[in-house]
Protein backbone atom coordinates (compact mmCIF):
# COMPACT_ATOMS: atom_id res chain seq x y z
CA UNK A 1 0.00 0.00 0.00
CA UNK A 2 1.34 3.53 -1.12
CA UNK A 3 1.48 6.49 1.59
CA UNK A 4 -1.08 8.00 -1.28
CA UNK A 5 -3.53 5.32 -0.69
CA UNK A 6 -3.19 4.95 2.88
CA UNK A 7 -6.46 5.35 4.68
CA UNK A 8 -6.76 8.61 6.60
CA UNK A 9 -7.02 7.92 10.25
CA UNK A 10 -8.78 11.21 10.49
CA UNK A 11 -11.65 9.82 8.75
CA UNK A 12 -12.06 7.46 11.56
CA UNK A 13 -13.25 8.08 15.29
CA UNK A 14 -11.82 4.49 16.63
CA UNK A 15 -9.03 5.15 18.41
CA UNK A 16 -5.17 4.55 17.15
CA UNK A 17 -4.29 2.64 20.25
CA UNK A 18 -6.12 1.20 22.53
CA UNK A 19 -5.00 -0.56 26.08
CA UNK A 20 -7.18 -2.98 27.78
CA UNK A 21 -5.24 -3.62 31.02
CA UNK A 22 -1.92 -4.60 29.66
CA UNK A 23 -0.02 -5.92 31.90
CA UNK A 24 3.71 -6.99 31.60
CA UNK A 25 6.06 -9.05 33.95
CA UNK A 26 9.03 -9.99 33.44
CA UNK A 27 10.21 -13.15 34.98
CA UNK A 28 13.76 -12.36 34.40
CA UNK A 29 16.34 -10.89 37.35
CA UNK A 30 18.49 -12.93 39.77
CA UNK A 31 16.58 -13.80 42.96
CA UNK A 32 18.09 -12.81 45.99
CA UNK A 33 16.79 -14.17 49.57
CA UNK A 34 15.17 -11.76 51.36
CA UNK A 35 14.39 -9.83 48.72
CA UNK A 36 10.93 -10.57 47.22
CA UNK A 37 10.12 -12.42 44.03
CA UNK A 38 12.30 -11.80 40.87
CA UNK A 39 9.37 -11.23 38.96
CA UNK A 40 10.01 -7.49 37.37
CA UNK A 41 6.56 -5.37 37.04
CA UNK A 42 6.82 -3.44 34.04
CA UNK A 43 3.39 -2.64 33.21
CA UNK A 44 0.25 -3.19 35.37
CA UNK A 45 -3.31 -2.97 33.87
CA UNK A 46 -2.38 -0.24 32.30
CA UNK A 47 -5.89 1.16 29.87
CA UNK A 48 -5.61 3.84 27.80
CA UNK A 49 -6.91 4.66 23.99
CA UNK A 50 -4.35 7.39 21.71
CA UNK A 51 -7.42 9.40 19.46
CA UNK A 52 -6.54 9.62 15.83
CA UNK A 53 -4.62 13.33 14.84
CA UNK A 54 -3.47 14.02 18.54
CA UNK A 55 0.32 14.01 19.56
CA UNK A 56 0.55 11.82 22.81
CA UNK A 57 2.97 12.07 25.69
CA UNK A 58 3.58 9.19 27.74
CA UNK A 59 5.47 10.28 30.57
CA UNK A 60 7.84 8.91 33.12
CA UNK A 61 11.33 8.68 34.18
CA UNK A 62 13.76 5.61 33.41
CA UNK A 63 12.48 2.73 34.69
CA UNK A 64 9.17 3.54 34.32
CA UNK A 65 7.62 1.57 31.66
CA UNK A 66 7.11 4.05 28.69
CA UNK A 67 9.39 1.72 26.51
CA UNK A 68 7.96 -1.65 27.33
CA UNK A 69 4.76 -0.26 26.43
CA UNK A 70 6.07 0.80 23.31
CA UNK A 71 7.37 -2.84 22.48
CA UNK A 72 4.62 -4.57 23.73
CA UNK A 73 3.02 -2.93 21.12
CA UNK A 74 5.22 -3.48 18.78
CA UNK A 75 5.05 -7.09 19.07
CA UNK A 76 8.53 -7.16 20.58
CA UNK A 77 7.25 -7.79 23.96
CA UNK A 78 4.37 -10.24 24.35
CA UNK A 79 2.19 -8.95 27.24
CA UNK A 80 1.30 -10.96 30.39
CA UNK A 81 -2.34 -10.13 30.41
CA UNK A 82 -4.38 -7.44 28.85
CA UNK A 83 -4.71 -6.87 25.40
CA UNK A 84 -4.34 -4.09 23.00
CA UNK A 85 -4.90 -3.12 19.83
CA UNK A 86 -2.79 -0.74 17.01
CA UNK A 87 -4.60 1.18 14.19
CA UNK A 88 -7.59 -1.09 14.67
CA UNK A 89 -5.03 -4.34 14.68
CA UNK A 90 -4.87 -6.70 17.51
CA UNK A 91 -0.84 -5.97 18.43
CA UNK A 92 -0.37 -9.91 18.80
CA UNK A 93 -2.42 -11.84 15.95
CA UNK A 94 -1.46 -8.98 13.37
CA UNK A 95 1.34 -7.39 14.23
CA UNK A 96 2.89 -7.58 10.95
CA UNK A 97 -0.26 -5.75 9.00
CA UNK A 98 0.31 -2.68 12.02
CA UNK A 99 3.66 -2.41 11.22
CA UNK A 100 3.70 -1.39 7.75
CA UNK A 101 1.56 1.59 8.70
CA UNK A 102 3.17 2.72 11.91
CA UNK A 103 6.96 4.22 12.06
CA UNK A 104 8.89 3.50 14.97
CA UNK A 105 11.75 5.61 16.66
CA UNK A 106 13.69 3.25 19.04
CA UNK A 107 15.55 4.99 21.89
CA UNK A 108 19.20 5.30 20.93
CA UNK A 109 18.49 4.00 17.68
CA UNK A 110 21.13 1.69 16.09
CA UNK A 111 21.53 1.48 12.15
CA UNK A 112 24.34 -1.11 10.18
CA UNK A 113 27.73 1.75 10.27
CA UNK A 114 29.03 0.41 7.04
CA UNK A 115 26.06 1.90 4.81
CA UNK A 116 25.79 5.13 3.61
CA UNK A 117 22.72 7.61 5.37
CA UNK A 118 21.27 6.85 1.72
CA UNK A 119 21.52 3.63 1.81
CA UNK A 120 20.36 2.94 5.01
CA UNK A 121 16.87 4.65 4.41
CA UNK A 122 16.64 2.77 1.07
CA UNK A 123 16.96 -0.34 2.76
CA UNK A 124 14.56 0.23 5.94
CA UNK A 125 11.90 1.66 3.30
CA UNK A 126 12.32 -1.38 0.86
CA UNK A 127 11.71 -3.66 3.94
CA UNK A 128 8.81 -1.03 4.61
CA UNK A 129 6.99 -2.05 1.42
CA UNK A 130 6.18 1.99 1.35
CA UNK A 131 7.63 4.29 -0.73
CA UNK A 132 9.55 7.00 1.17
CA UNK A 133 7.43 9.84 0.09
CA UNK A 134 8.19 12.35 2.95
CA UNK A 135 12.48 11.60 3.04
CA UNK A 136 13.13 15.11 1.00
CA UNK A 137 11.53 16.79 3.07
CA UNK A 138 12.23 15.54 6.84
CA UNK A 139 15.67 15.63 5.08
CA UNK A 140 15.74 18.98 4.19
CA UNK A 141 14.08 20.27 7.65
CA UNK A 142 16.22 18.87 9.59
CA UNK A 143 19.42 20.07 7.78
CA UNK A 144 20.66 16.41 6.27
CA UNK A 145 21.92 17.25 3.40
CA UNK A 146 22.67 14.85 0.49
CA UNK A 147 26.60 15.14 1.37
CA UNK A 148 25.69 14.36 4.49
CA UNK A 149 23.82 11.21 3.83
CA UNK A 150 25.82 9.94 1.40
CA UNK A 151 28.63 9.97 4.36
CA UNK A 152 29.08 6.18 5.69
CA UNK A 153 26.79 6.31 9.13
CA UNK A 154 29.75 5.01 11.37
CA UNK A 155 30.88 8.67 10.80
CA UNK A 156 27.76 10.03 11.88
CA UNK A 157 27.94 12.04 15.33
CA UNK A 158 25.09 11.30 17.42
CA UNK A 159 22.83 14.05 16.49
CA UNK A 160 22.98 12.78 12.58
CA UNK A 161 22.19 9.21 13.82
CA UNK A 162 19.12 10.78 15.81
CA UNK A 163 18.10 12.36 12.21
CA UNK A 164 18.35 9.66 10.28
CA UNK A 165 16.53 7.67 12.95
CA UNK A 166 14.06 10.39 12.90
CA UNK A 167 13.54 10.33 9.01
CA UNK A 168 13.69 6.33 8.76
CA UNK A 169 10.57 6.42 10.91
CA UNK A 170 8.47 9.27 9.03
CA UNK A 171 9.67 9.02 5.56
CA UNK A 172 7.20 6.45 4.39
CA UNK A 173 4.45 8.86 6.06
CA UNK A 174 3.07 6.57 8.24
CA UNK A 175 -0.76 6.73 9.86
CA UNK A 176 1.20 6.61 13.42
CA UNK A 177 4.35 7.14 14.82
CA UNK A 178 5.66 6.03 17.71
CA UNK A 179 8.70 7.91 18.72
CA UNK A 180 10.81 6.67 22.18
CA UNK A 181 12.63 9.45 23.23
CA UNK A 182 12.76 11.36 19.72
CA UNK A 183 14.68 14.88 20.71
CA UNK A 184 17.45 12.58 22.73
CA UNK A 185 20.67 14.11 21.10
CA UNK A 186 19.06 16.78 18.81
CA UNK A 187 20.31 20.34 19.21
CA UNK A 188 17.87 23.21 20.20
CA UNK A 189 17.13 24.35 16.61
CA UNK A 190 16.28 20.93 15.27
CA UNK A 191 14.52 20.11 18.36
CA UNK A 192 12.21 23.44 17.35
CA UNK A 193 12.41 22.35 13.47
CA UNK A 194 11.27 18.68 15.00
CA UNK A 195 8.49 20.01 16.69
CA UNK A 196 7.41 21.69 13.60
CA UNK A 197 7.40 18.38 12.13
CA UNK A 198 5.23 16.53 14.56
CA UNK A 199 2.82 19.54 14.77
CA UNK A 200 2.17 19.88 10.39
CA UNK A 201 1.96 15.81 10.64
CA UNK A 202 -0.79 15.97 13.82
CA UNK A 203 -2.53 18.54 11.42
CA UNK A 204 -2.26 16.53 8.48
CA UNK A 205 -4.33 13.79 10.56
CA UNK A 206 -1.32 11.58 11.85
CA UNK A 207 -1.37 10.24 14.89
CA UNK A 208 2.12 10.56 17.09
CA UNK A 209 2.73 8.77 20.00
CA UNK A 210 5.90 9.97 22.18
CA UNK A 211 7.67 8.94 25.07
CA UNK A 212 9.49 11.52 26.95
CA UNK A 213 11.40 12.41 29.59
CA UNK A 214 11.79 16.18 28.48
CA UNK A 215 8.28 17.83 30.63
CA UNK A 216 8.61 21.07 28.33
CA UNK A 217 8.21 19.34 25.10
CA UNK A 218 5.47 17.30 26.00
CA UNK A 219 4.15 20.52 27.72
CA UNK A 220 4.71 22.10 24.69
CA UNK A 221 3.71 19.83 21.50
CA UNK A 222 1.18 17.37 23.18
CA UNK A 223 -2.75 17.67 23.39
CA UNK A 224 -3.21 14.67 25.95
CA UNK A 225 -0.20 12.73 28.42
CA UNK A 226 -0.44 9.78 30.09
CA UNK A 227 2.09 9.96 33.25
CA UNK A 228 2.93 6.04 33.90
CA UNK A 229 5.01 5.36 37.17
CA UNK A 230 6.49 1.85 37.98
CA UNK A 231 4.41 0.33 35.56
CA UNK A 232 1.52 1.98 36.81
CA UNK A 233 -0.56 4.68 34.72
CA UNK A 234 -1.32 7.64 37.00
CA UNK A 235 -2.47 10.28 34.85
CA UNK A 236 -4.58 10.68 31.63
CA UNK A 237 -5.34 14.19 30.79
CA UNK A 238 -5.23 16.67 28.45
CA UNK A 239 -1.91 18.83 29.25
CA UNK A 240 -4.62 22.01 29.54
CA UNK A 241 -6.28 20.35 31.72
CA UNK A 242 -4.08 18.83 33.58
CA UNK A 243 -2.31 22.49 34.23
CA UNK A 244 -5.55 24.19 34.65
CA UNK A 245 -5.89 22.22 37.74
CA UNK A 246 -2.71 22.84 39.13
CA UNK A 247 -1.58 26.26 41.25
CA UNK A 248 0.14 29.07 39.08
CA UNK A 249 2.40 30.98 41.14
CA UNK A 250 1.15 34.79 41.42
CA UNK A 251 3.31 37.30 42.30
CA UNK A 252 2.63 40.98 43.11
CA UNK A 253 4.45 44.20 43.78
CA UNK A 254 2.08 46.94 45.83
CA UNK A 255 2.19 50.32 46.47
CA UNK A 256 1.16 51.69 50.17
CA UNK A 257 -0.60 49.00 52.69
CA UNK A 258 -0.69 45.32 51.89
CA UNK A 259 -4.49 44.07 50.63
CA UNK A 260 -5.73 41.44 51.90
CA UNK A 261 -6.12 38.61 49.22
CA UNK A 262 -7.67 36.17 51.76
CA UNK A 263 -10.90 36.64 50.32
CA UNK A 264 -10.22 36.10 46.92
CA UNK A 265 -11.32 32.70 45.27
CA UNK A 266 -8.43 30.24 45.02
CA UNK A 267 -5.69 32.12 46.59
CA UNK A 268 -3.45 30.55 49.12
CA UNK A 269 0.27 30.24 50.26
CA UNK A 270 0.41 34.10 50.78
CA UNK A 271 3.52 35.34 51.45
CA UNK A 272 4.37 39.49 52.37
CA UNK A 273 8.01 40.66 52.07
CA UNK A 274 8.29 44.78 52.14
CA UNK A 275 6.24 45.66 48.83
CA UNK A 276 6.08 41.88 47.26
CA UNK A 277 3.21 39.80 47.75
CA UNK A 278 3.53 36.05 46.48
CA UNK A 279 0.41 33.40 46.62
CA UNK A 280 -0.39 30.69 44.34
CA UNK A 281 -3.66 30.65 42.52
CA UNK A 282 -5.83 27.88 41.94
CA UNK A 283 -9.09 27.83 39.06
CA UNK A 284 -10.02 30.74 37.28
CA UNK A 285 -7.42 34.10 36.99
CA UNK A 286 -10.60 36.13 36.04
CA UNK A 287 -11.63 36.89 39.56
CA UNK A 288 -8.72 37.13 41.64
CA UNK A 289 -7.22 39.78 37.99
CA UNK A 290 -10.80 41.57 39.10
CA UNK A 291 -10.15 41.68 42.79
CA UNK A 292 -6.64 43.21 42.77
CA UNK A 293 -7.20 45.35 40.23
CA UNK A 294 -6.50 48.59 42.25
CA UNK A 295 -3.89 51.82 41.52
CA UNK A 296 -2.00 50.59 44.07
CA UNK A 297 -0.99 47.65 42.17
CA UNK A 298 2.60 48.36 40.77
CA UNK A 299 3.34 44.76 39.24
CA UNK A 300 2.01 41.54 39.02
CA UNK A 301 3.47 38.33 37.58
CA UNK A 302 1.21 35.73 37.25
CA UNK A 303 3.55 32.26 36.08
CA UNK A 304 1.43 29.14 34.56
CA UNK A 305 1.59 25.91 36.46
CA UNK A 306 4.43 24.01 35.03
CA UNK A 307 3.67 19.97 33.97
CA UNK A 308 7.41 19.27 35.93
CA UNK A 309 5.34 20.06 39.18
CA UNK A 310 2.94 17.93 38.22
CA UNK A 311 5.26 15.35 37.06
CA UNK A 312 7.01 15.63 40.97
CA UNK A 313 3.82 15.69 42.14
CA UNK A 314 3.02 12.11 40.98
CA UNK A 315 6.48 11.25 42.19
CA UNK A 316 6.90 12.52 45.57
CA UNK A 317 7.61 9.95 47.67
CA UNK A 318 8.84 7.36 45.11
CA UNK A 319 12.09 7.04 46.96
CA UNK A 320 10.24 4.75 49.17
CA UNK A 321 8.39 2.82 46.64
CA UNK A 322 9.65 -0.95 46.48
CA UNK A 323 11.24 -1.29 43.09
CA UNK A 324 9.34 -2.42 40.10
CA UNK A 325 10.37 -0.76 37.20
CA UNK A 326 11.21 -1.40 34.11
CA UNK A 327 12.92 -0.34 30.70
CA UNK B 1 18.46 -12.13 2.05
CA UNK B 2 20.02 -10.02 -0.40
CA UNK B 3 20.94 -7.99 2.34
CA UNK B 4 22.49 -10.06 3.60
CA UNK B 5 24.59 -11.79 0.76
CA UNK B 6 25.32 -8.32 -0.18
CA UNK B 7 27.08 -7.96 2.74
CA UNK B 8 29.16 -11.33 2.78
CA UNK B 9 29.77 -10.74 -0.84
CA UNK B 10 33.67 -9.50 0.43
CA UNK B 11 34.36 -12.89 2.97
CA UNK B 12 32.45 -15.14 0.16
CA UNK B 13 34.66 -13.84 -2.55
CA UNK B 14 37.75 -14.44 -0.33
CA UNK B 15 36.70 -17.41 1.13
CA UNK B 16 35.35 -19.10 -1.65
CA UNK B 17 38.86 -18.07 -3.86
CA UNK B 18 40.21 -20.02 -1.16
CA UNK B 19 38.04 -23.21 -0.80
CA UNK B 20 38.43 -23.46 -5.11
CA UNK B 21 42.49 -23.26 -4.10
CA UNK B 22 42.31 -26.20 -1.48
CA UNK B 23 40.09 -28.03 -3.26
CA UNK B 24 42.59 -28.04 -6.29
CA UNK B 25 45.41 -28.81 -3.88
CA UNK B 26 43.98 -32.13 -2.16
CA UNK B 27 43.96 -34.34 -5.33
CA UNK B 28 47.39 -33.69 -5.77
CA UNK B 29 48.22 -34.67 -2.24
CA UNK B 30 47.09 -37.83 -3.29
CA UNK B 31 48.85 -38.38 -6.27
CA UNK B 32 52.12 -37.01 -4.25
CA UNK B 33 51.88 -38.83 -1.06
CA UNK B 34 49.95 -42.61 -2.25
CA UNK B 35 53.06 -44.21 -2.58
CA UNK B 36 55.34 -42.71 0.27
CA UNK B 37 51.91 -43.64 3.08
CA UNK B 38 51.63 -47.25 1.49
CA UNK B 39 55.39 -47.58 2.01
CA UNK B 40 55.11 -46.49 5.41
CA UNK B 41 52.34 -49.01 5.69
CA UNK B 42 54.46 -52.18 4.01
CA UNK B 43 57.24 -50.83 6.87
CA UNK B 44 54.65 -51.89 9.35
CA UNK B 45 53.55 -48.05 10.48
CA UNK B 46 49.99 -48.00 11.79
CA UNK B 47 47.58 -47.13 8.97
CA UNK B 48 45.15 -45.66 11.24
CA UNK B 49 47.91 -43.31 11.94
CA UNK B 50 47.77 -42.35 8.48
CA UNK B 51 44.23 -41.76 8.13
CA UNK B 52 42.58 -38.55 8.57
CA UNK B 53 39.00 -38.97 9.95
CA UNK B 54 37.07 -40.98 7.56
CA UNK B 55 39.83 -39.60 4.70
CA UNK B 56 43.12 -41.43 4.24
CA UNK B 57 45.08 -40.92 1.17
CA UNK B 58 45.42 -44.32 -0.12
CA UNK B 59 42.90 -43.45 -2.22
CA UNK B 60 41.38 -40.29 -4.69
CA UNK B 61 37.95 -41.30 -2.62
CA UNK B 62 39.73 -40.97 0.61
CA UNK B 63 41.42 -37.63 -0.10
CA UNK B 64 38.42 -36.06 -1.45
CA UNK B 65 37.45 -37.09 2.22
CA UNK B 66 39.95 -35.20 3.46
CA UNK B 67 39.62 -32.43 1.67
CA UNK B 68 36.43 -31.89 3.60
CA UNK B 69 37.64 -33.17 6.87
CA UNK B 70 40.80 -31.28 7.01
CA UNK B 71 40.95 -27.89 9.74
CA UNK B 72 41.14 -25.45 6.73
CA UNK B 73 37.74 -26.45 4.87
CA UNK B 74 35.99 -26.71 8.16
CA UNK B 75 37.62 -23.15 8.47
CA UNK B 76 36.35 -22.30 5.37
CA UNK B 77 32.69 -23.64 5.89
CA UNK B 78 32.62 -22.74 9.19
CA UNK B 79 32.83 -18.82 8.74
CA UNK B 80 29.51 -18.79 7.31
CA UNK B 81 27.62 -21.90 8.56
CA UNK B 82 28.59 -21.59 12.26
CA UNK B 83 30.26 -17.54 12.52
CA UNK B 84 27.89 -15.93 10.37
CA UNK B 85 24.85 -18.07 11.51
CA UNK B 86 25.62 -17.56 14.70
CA UNK B 87 25.65 -13.87 14.98
CA UNK B 88 22.80 -13.63 12.67
CA UNK B 89 19.80 -13.04 15.24
CA UNK B 90 22.19 -12.24 18.61
CA UNK B 91 24.41 -9.91 16.69
CA UNK B 92 22.23 -7.80 15.52
CA UNK B 93 20.14 -7.89 18.63
CA UNK B 94 23.29 -7.23 20.63
CA UNK B 95 24.30 -4.13 18.10
CA UNK B 96 20.85 -2.68 18.16
CA UNK B 97 19.94 -3.28 14.60
CA UNK B 98 17.43 -5.95 15.00
CA UNK B 99 14.73 -3.89 16.43
CA UNK B 100 15.02 -1.49 13.75
CA UNK B 101 14.39 -4.52 11.00
CA UNK B 102 11.76 -5.59 13.77
CA UNK B 103 9.38 -2.30 12.98
CA UNK B 104 8.93 -3.11 9.44
CA UNK B 105 6.51 -5.20 8.58
CA UNK B 106 8.32 -8.40 8.76
CA UNK B 107 7.39 -11.80 10.93
CA UNK B 108 10.12 -13.35 13.03
CA UNK B 109 9.72 -16.32 11.04
CA UNK B 110 10.24 -14.64 7.82
CA UNK B 111 13.41 -12.97 8.93
CA UNK B 112 14.58 -16.28 10.20
CA UNK B 113 13.92 -17.73 6.71
CA UNK B 114 15.57 -15.24 4.95
CA UNK B 115 18.53 -15.38 6.89
CA UNK B 116 18.62 -19.00 6.75
CA UNK B 117 18.61 -18.96 2.91
CA UNK B 118 21.32 -16.27 2.62
CA UNK B 119 23.43 -18.78 4.93
CA UNK B 120 22.60 -21.83 2.92
CA UNK B 121 23.30 -20.19 -0.24
CA UNK B 122 27.12 -18.95 1.34
CA UNK B 123 27.44 -22.94 2.12
CA UNK B 124 26.68 -23.75 -1.38
CA UNK B 125 28.48 -21.44 -2.99
CA UNK B 126 31.63 -22.50 -0.87
CA UNK B 127 31.15 -26.18 -1.30
CA UNK B 128 30.36 -26.00 -4.63
CA UNK B 129 33.86 -24.10 -5.82
CA UNK B 130 35.74 -26.58 -3.25
CA UNK B 131 34.48 -29.38 -5.53
CA UNK B 132 34.55 -27.66 -8.29
CA UNK B 133 38.40 -27.23 -7.55
CA UNK B 134 38.69 -30.90 -6.40
CA UNK B 135 37.27 -32.36 -10.05
CA UNK B 136 39.31 -29.81 -11.92
CA UNK B 137 42.30 -30.58 -10.32
CA UNK B 138 41.63 -34.93 -10.31
CA UNK B 139 41.06 -34.24 -14.56
CA UNK B 140 43.95 -32.19 -14.65
CA UNK B 141 46.29 -34.76 -12.92
CA UNK B 142 44.83 -38.11 -15.10
CA UNK B 143 43.14 -39.73 -11.98
CA UNK B 144 39.42 -39.25 -13.10
CA UNK B 145 38.88 -43.02 -13.80
CA UNK B 146 39.57 -43.75 -9.93
CA UNK B 147 36.35 -41.86 -9.29
CA UNK B 148 32.55 -42.10 -10.48
CA UNK B 149 32.56 -38.05 -11.31
CA UNK B 150 28.77 -38.54 -11.82
CA UNK B 151 28.38 -38.71 -8.24
CA UNK B 152 30.20 -35.48 -6.90
CA UNK B 153 26.78 -33.38 -7.31
CA UNK B 154 25.10 -36.16 -4.97
CA UNK B 155 28.66 -35.11 -2.69
CA UNK B 156 27.56 -31.63 -3.04
CA UNK B 157 24.38 -32.38 -1.73
CA UNK B 158 25.13 -34.81 0.85
CA UNK B 159 28.01 -31.64 2.14
CA UNK B 160 25.16 -29.58 2.31
CA UNK B 161 22.97 -31.50 4.71
CA UNK B 162 26.32 -31.72 6.97
CA UNK B 163 27.03 -28.37 6.86
CA UNK B 164 23.27 -27.05 6.76
CA UNK B 165 22.77 -29.26 10.25
CA UNK B 166 25.73 -26.79 11.71
CA UNK B 167 24.28 -23.55 10.07
CA UNK B 168 20.97 -24.86 11.40
CA UNK B 169 22.00 -25.03 15.03
CA UNK B 170 24.15 -21.94 14.79
CA UNK B 171 20.85 -20.12 13.48
CA UNK B 172 18.90 -21.89 16.44
CA UNK B 173 21.26 -20.51 18.70
CA UNK B 174 21.40 -17.27 17.23
CA UNK B 175 17.94 -16.71 17.63
CA UNK B 176 17.95 -17.80 21.60
CA UNK B 177 20.40 -15.70 22.87
CA UNK B 178 20.66 -11.42 23.34
CA UNK B 179 23.62 -11.73 22.56
CA UNK B 180 26.65 -13.16 20.05
CA UNK B 181 29.02 -14.07 22.32
CA UNK B 182 27.17 -17.43 24.18
CA UNK B 183 25.34 -18.02 20.42
CA UNK B 184 28.83 -18.53 18.62
CA UNK B 185 30.51 -20.13 21.63
CA UNK B 186 27.74 -22.96 21.63
CA UNK B 187 27.95 -23.70 18.09
CA UNK B 188 31.49 -23.85 18.25
CA UNK B 189 31.20 -25.88 20.90
CA UNK B 190 28.75 -28.10 19.27
CA UNK B 191 31.09 -28.20 15.91
CA UNK B 192 33.82 -28.74 18.31
CA UNK B 193 32.36 -32.05 19.82
CA UNK B 194 31.57 -33.43 16.63
CA UNK B 195 34.91 -32.71 15.14
CA UNK B 196 36.12 -34.29 18.04
CA UNK B 197 34.66 -37.74 17.86
CA UNK B 198 35.54 -38.27 14.36
CA UNK B 199 39.00 -37.60 14.67
CA UNK B 200 39.63 -39.03 17.83
CA UNK B 201 37.77 -42.55 16.30
CA UNK B 202 40.08 -42.33 13.28
CA UNK B 203 42.95 -42.72 15.46
CA UNK B 204 42.35 -44.46 18.15
CA UNK B 205 40.62 -47.91 16.70
CA UNK B 206 39.32 -48.51 20.37
CA UNK B 207 37.77 -45.42 20.43
CA UNK B 208 36.26 -45.62 16.99
CA UNK B 209 32.54 -46.38 18.43
CA UNK B 210 32.78 -42.35 18.82
CA UNK B 211 32.44 -41.80 15.62
CA UNK B 212 28.84 -42.96 14.98
CA UNK B 213 28.07 -40.16 17.11
CA UNK B 214 29.68 -37.27 14.76
CA UNK B 215 27.76 -35.37 12.29
CA UNK B 216 31.08 -35.62 10.27
CA UNK B 217 31.21 -39.26 10.22
CA UNK B 218 27.93 -38.87 8.38
CA UNK B 219 29.09 -37.27 5.35
CA UNK B 220 32.07 -39.44 3.22
CA UNK B 221 32.80 -38.29 -0.09
CA UNK B 222 34.77 -41.00 -0.85
CA UNK B 223 32.50 -43.37 -0.14
CA UNK B 224 29.25 -41.42 -2.42
CA UNK B 225 31.74 -41.37 -5.74
CA UNK B 226 32.17 -45.11 -5.03
CA UNK B 227 28.38 -45.39 -5.21
CA UNK B 228 28.31 -46.35 -1.55
CA UNK B 229 25.82 -43.98 -0.31
CA UNK B 230 24.17 -44.61 3.09
CA UNK B 231 20.78 -43.57 3.03
CA UNK B 232 20.52 -43.53 7.03
CA UNK B 233 23.42 -41.30 6.93
CA UNK B 234 21.03 -38.67 4.99
CA UNK B 235 18.07 -39.42 6.81
CA UNK B 236 20.25 -38.52 10.28
CA UNK B 237 21.91 -35.67 8.58
CA UNK B 238 18.17 -34.48 7.60
CA UNK B 239 16.99 -34.84 11.51
CA UNK B 240 19.59 -33.16 12.17
CA UNK B 241 18.56 -29.75 10.41
CA UNK B 242 15.05 -30.38 11.19
CA UNK B 243 15.29 -30.31 14.73
CA UNK B 244 16.82 -26.88 15.20
CA UNK B 245 14.67 -25.68 12.77
CA UNK B 246 11.60 -26.42 14.59
CA UNK B 247 13.36 -24.88 17.76
CA UNK B 248 13.77 -21.51 15.94
CA UNK B 249 10.17 -21.52 14.13
CA UNK B 250 9.15 -22.09 17.60
CA UNK B 251 11.13 -20.30 19.93
CA UNK B 252 11.94 -16.86 17.91
CA UNK B 253 8.67 -15.57 17.41
CA UNK B 254 7.70 -16.24 21.23
CA UNK B 255 10.54 -14.37 22.53
CA UNK B 256 10.53 -11.34 24.24
CA UNK B 257 12.66 -8.96 23.03
CA UNK B 258 14.10 -6.46 25.23
CA UNK B 259 15.30 -3.43 25.00
CA UNK B 260 18.83 -4.06 23.77
CA UNK B 261 21.12 -2.89 26.47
Amino acid sequence: MSAVDTPHPGASTEPVIRTDRLTKHYAGGLHRPGHGSATIRALNAVSLEVEPGEIFGFLGPNGAGKTTMIRTLLGYLHATSGSATVLGLDVVNDSVALRRRVGYLPGGMATYGSLTGTASLDYYADLQQREPVRRAELAERLQMPESDLRRKVRDYSRGMRQKLGVIQALQHDPELAILDEPTEGLDPLMQLAFYEILEELRDAGRTIFMSSHYLSEVERICNRVAIIRTGHLMALQHVDELLARRKRRVTLRWRGGTPDLSEIPGIADVVVFRDRITATLSGDVAPFVRAIASPSLVDLLIEPARLEEVFYEFYAGDEAETPGGAA
Amino acid sequence: MRQTLYWLRFRLLAVGLAAFAWGALVPTFYTTFQDLFAGLVEAGFPENLLNFGSGSLFSLGGAMTIGVQHPIAIGFLGVFAVGAAAAAVAGERETGTLEVLLARPLSRRRLYVSLSAAIVIAVGVILALLFIGQVISINALGVADEIDQSQVPLVWANGMLLWGAFAAFSLAASVSFDRGGPAIGLSLAYLGINYFFEILGSFLPDLEWTQEYSLFHHFNPGEIVSGKQDPFDLALLGVAIVLPVLWALVVFPRRDLAAPA
